[in-house]
């Protein structure tokens, strides 16, 4: 037995390396056979030539002998898969530019597939760095129902609820709180705002990470409620900051308000379950929450800033760990209501809790970015499916030129599956030089998209093995797609036809294969570029929609204190200077401070209206509070009555500005000027409405129940959140200038932050930007592919019609008719595609919907463009063809043959 | 030529090795021996002769020599190997309990 195989490996491995001796070997084999045979024969009393002819015959084919012999030998597999690659090789290497245009086209194809896999990958599907047993690891997610009855779905929640979550589960084996947030970190001017985790200190446990230098924290560094000041620093930043050196442990780094004491570097990549960015370092919860509130804060529910990771026991399903997870939630909901004195009633707020992926893209709160994201994924696919259809349509169109070889190879005795499998050989190395043009646009292009949509995530190569790995599927694909039609119908040659060169027209089934690969071009072509009109339009919406305020020359100045106490008028006096030290900055017009700043914090109180029951239920009602500059230096328009203005002092009469979308719904149809709205509670003397303005959007781009107010900043009673500086210009052209003014005014740590408004608004609009700018690209790309393969076929089927336009042009037919006959062809084709491609988006587009930005998936002018530009398409590139097609001499046509 | 049979399967390789086993023969000399032998019953298909061989070489129970032909001329001989000697008393064995059998079979009643 092992004989047997020992001796069958080394035949295979002889055949294999000593080819040319072996096929000599049978071919001398062979020829003594018949030499013998034909002796034969001879001596039997026939002439030579019969005996040889009777010899043959009786042998049967030579070559399906030898070919059966190579079966025997047991390499026949290797032999012609080799053979089969020199073939197409060559075949490929004699035609350039046909190879180069089918690469590139399988290149991009492949190249914006593995690069989307990349980004839907880092976003959705791929657990985060040195996570541990991702399976067993959710996030916890809570929700209610508000007073206003909708259903709020949240991830962060306050410290005491983590430790009830602690206190009352029992399978978890480890339940974690975290979260990241922008601290300042560094001396005075040189501190920068920074991504830092804070954590407990069991966090750690849920990474296979081990520190670099130093340790993690520990529990005892943990502890509730003031823990110790100490980092582990993020490798990034200490490789930055520190330049990687291993005496950092021990020293100190001002974080935020106090001194943090360096334990540890944590290992390169780590980010935890950071989405906001590479933290600089990671510190105990317990210590910023201490430093940040200088009290207690592990027994109350008023502050909802932490998210939780939790580890299911590993014999406790998913189900029973989200009852017993639900069952402690409730009972944390009673004891807050407990706390609070609150009447309990479960039945109407409806808690729950339960666990989600880890990954926030996949959870209930998925951002916009991340669907968007999901769908740019799929469009790849579609362009990927273009470019296949193309490439068959031009490998078809090979095929069918290449007939009569093929044709000659079945009658010389090659086999139909023998050819199909060389044909199929010759779309895969095409695949395989597509592949490698992908990937390499793959890691340029990835680049560019990871600027796009992972702003936040920690460089690296986006073609890892997992991206090469879709490559690769991607690359087969294509080759099956692309090669089994052609090789199907290719090897489906009829011989004596063929031969004989009578077939000039045999390729019905052919051409009605490519008709269809054609129409189908055209119908995703559509389906792209109407989504990408869509996505268009949305942006447009967002951009030209008004936000309250302008958005350009606006700068926020806010500053961090770090911890320095000051007095309610020294706060003032700092306030002051700080706002006329920014007035005094060469370029700066106007400055006002804020109480709220959009998509940033946001302040509200209580509203009471004479006649109303709830105000609260009608909408959200946000405060802004202003100078008498405010409206100016925001670009907010007055609508009706007045601003603020300097007489609106501390003790002058209450006044405000409503918003006019506020306006009409508190007193519809009446005139607000006058009327009296009391803030904060309803004894309070009355506010008089003295003006109506545009309302501003700040918490979100189109909450419709989202309203604001504005207060004038004497009146407000509060310190400001921050400045509102108003540039001539580009506000990020000032931001430099701004700091350096301001900071020498703040005492101790304290510092500056200046951030241009542009840099809060834009990343609300990123997903329209993203969803417009990729849907364009892909559907660009297979618009070209589709134009560039009905090009191809229109310009094939005027070759083999040279005869019969001929004819026509000598029967007296006009050029101009030639040409229209044609390019009807063609368009015919296109208009089917574009019928298909519209039933396809308009069934499609309720998905993309909520996608949208007051955009109807149904447009009718985004499906108009896209079909116009189809035709136009469609006639330039049949034009091009038929323009040739008209010039056909009659005489040669009818002479070729 | 009416009268010849079509091999059932598997069977050439029976015949090439008990061809083989008395000496080396060349394939067209194998192909002669088994007519012959047979009394003009059993033609092997000389197309799938040559595949045969060189599936019983890759097997290892026949071995290859280039040597002189009877009228001096290079030919191919083959040789049964001590394997395939093995494989042959195997063969004929079941062989000779299947014909037995089926005659049996067809005997009854």
């Amino acid at each position: 037995m092992f004989d047997e195989l020992w001796s069958d490996l080394r035949y295979r491995a002889r055949a294999l390396l000593r080819r040319d001796n072996i096929e000599r070997e049978l071919a001398d084999e062979l020829r003594f056979h018949l030499e013998r045979e034909t002796e034969k024969y001879e001596r039997m009393g026939l002439p030579r030539a019969d005996a040889e002819r009777r010899a043959r015959l009786a042998f049967g084919g030579v070559e399906r002998a030898k070919e059966a012999s190579r079966d025997g030998r047991g390499t026949l597999l290797i032999e012609s898969t080799l053979q089969d690659l020199r073939y197409a090789w060559r075949g490929l290497r004699s035609r350039p530019a046909f190879t180069a245009g089918v690469v590139l086209t399988l290149g991009l194809g492949i190249g914006a597939n593995a690069a989307m896999f990349g980004i839907v990958d880092r976003l959705l599907f791929r657990p985060p760095a040195y996570l541990r047993d991702a399976s067993t690891t959710h996030r916890i997610y809570l929700s209610w129902t508000e007073s206003g009855g909708q259903t709020r779905t949240e991830h962060n929640t306050e410290f005491a609820r983590f430790l009830d979550f602690k206190r009352w589960t029992h399978d978890f084996s480890s339940i974690a709180a975290f979260q990241t947030r922008t601290v300042a970190v560094g001396e005075a001017s040189d501190a920068r705002e920074r991504p830092v985790t804070v954590a407990s200190a069991n966090y750690f446990d849920f990474f296979d990470a081990r520190p670099v230098l130093g340790r993690f924290f520990t529990a005892d560094e943990d502890s509730v409620p003031v823990g110790k000041p100490v980092v582990v620093l993020g490798y990034a930043f200490w490789q930055t900051e520190f330049g990687g050196r291993s005496d950092v442990l021990g020293k100190t780094i001002r974080v935020d308000r106090g001194l943090g004491t360096i334990i540890g570097v944590a290992p390169d990549g780590f980010t935890g379950l950071s989405d906001q960015g590479v933290p600089a370092m990671y510190m105990p919860i317990t210590a910023y929450a201490w430093g940040l509130r200088g009290r207690d804060y592990s027994k109350n529910y008023n502050w909802g800033w932490l998210e939780l990771v939790a580890r299911r026991k590993p014999a406790v399903s998913l189900i029973d760990a989200n009852a017993d997870l639900n069952s402690a939630y409730r009972r944390s909901f009673v004891a807050e209501w407990d706390l609070n004195g609150r009447k309990v009633d479960l039945a109407a707020t409806k808690p729950r809790a339960f666990l989600g992926p880890v990954q926030l893209g996949r959870g209930p709160q998925a951002g916009q970015d991340a669907k968007v994201v999901v769908w740019v994924g799929g469009v790849a696919l579609i362009v990927l499916l273009v470019a296949c259809a193309n490439v068959a349509n031009l490998l078809l169109s090979r095929a069918v030129k290449r007939r009569r070889e093929i044709a000659l190879r079945l009658a010389l005795g090659v086999s139909r599956g023998r050819l199909i499998r060389q044909l199929l050989t010759e779309s895969l190395v095409l695949a395989a030089l597509g592949g490698i043009v992908g990937v390499a646009a793959a890691q340029w292009g990835g680049a560019a998209l990871r600027v796009l949509f992972l702003p936040d995530q920690p460089a690296g190569v986006i073609t890892d093995a997992r991206t090469l790995g879709v490559a690769l599927i991607a690359t087969f694909a294509a080759a099956v797609l692309t090669g089994i039609a052609p090789a199907l119908i290719g090897s489906r040659s009829d011989l004596a036809r063929s031969l004989t060169g009578a077939s000039r027209d045999a390729g019905a089934v052919r051409s009605r294969t490519r008709t269809a690969l054609l129409v189908f071009q055209a119908a995703l072509s559509v389906v792209l570029l109407v989504g990408a009109g869509l996505f268009v339009r949305s942006l447009q919406n967002v951009r030209a929609m008004r936000l309250g305020y302008d958005v350009g020359p606006v700068s926020i100045v806010s500053m961090n204190l770090r911890g320095t106490k000051l007095s309610a008028a020294e706060a003032t006096l700092l306030g002051n200077r700080m706002v006329d030290a920014a007035r005094a900055v060469p370029g700066v017009s106007l400055v006002s401070p804020v109480a709220s700043v959009p998509f940033w914090s946001n302040e509200g109180r209580a509203l009471y209206v004479q006649g109303i029951d709830s105000i609260q239920k009608l909408g959200r009602f946000i405060l802004q509070a202003g100078s008498p500059d405010y409206f100016r230096a925001a670009g907010t328009r007055i609508l009706r009555g007045r601003g603020i203005e300097a007489s609106d002092a501390q003790n002058a009469p209450r006044v405000m500005v409503i918003g006019d979308g506020m306006a009409k719904l508190i007193w519809p149809g009446q005139d607000p000027i006058g009327k009296c709205i009391r803030v904060s509670a309803d004894t309070a003397p009355c506010t008089t409405v003295v003006g109506v303005a545009e309302e501003m959007r700040v918490r979100t781009l189109a909450d419709a129940r989202e309203h604001t107010y504005y207060l004038p900043m004497a009146q407000y009673n509060d310190t400001p959140e921050a400045l509102l500086v108003r540039v001539a210009g580009d506000a990020a052209d000032y931001s430099g200038t701004i700091r350096r003014a301001l900071q020498p005014l703040l005492p101790g740590a304290a510092y500056v932050n200046v951030q241009p408004l542009r840099e809060l608004v834009d990343p609300r609009m990123r997903g329209w930007q993203f969803g417009a700018t990729m849907f364009l690209a892909f559907g660009g790309l297979a618009l070209a592919l589709a134009a560039v393969g009905l090009y191809s076929v229109i310009a094939y089927g005027v070759a083999q019609r040279q005869k019969e336009l001929g004819v026509r042009i000598a029967l007296g037919a006009s050029r101009g008719s030639v040409v229209r006959l044609v390019v009807r062809g063609g368009v015919r084709i296109v208009v089917v595609g574009i019928g298909i491609g519209a039933v396809i988006s308009l069934w499609a587009g309720h998905w993309v919907e909520a996608l949208l930005f007051n955009e109807s998936p149904r447009d009718p002018v985004v499906y108009a463009t896209v079909a116009a530009a189809l035709i136009v398409v469609a006639m330039i590139a049949t034009a091009l063809p038929a323009f040739g097609a008209s010039r056909v001499d009659p005489n040669t046509a009818l002479r070729a043959e | 030529m009416d009268d010849r049979l079509d091999l059932p399967q598997g069977t050439l390789d029976l015949l090439i090795l008990k061809a083989v086993s008395l000496t080396p023969m060349h394939g067209w000399a194998i192909s002669e021996r088994i007519h012959q032998v047979s009394r003009a019953v059993v033609q092997i298909p000389q197309g799938s002769l040559y595949p045969a061989l060189h599936r019983l070489e890759r097997r290892g129970w026949i071995r290859a020599e280039w040597g002189a032909s009877d009228n001096n001329r290079k030919a191919k001989f083959y040789e049964l190997t001590r394997a395939g000697r093995k494989q042959l008393d195997a063969e004929s064995d079941a062989w000779a309990r299947l014909t037995k059998a089926v005659a049996l079979v067809l005997d009854m009643g």
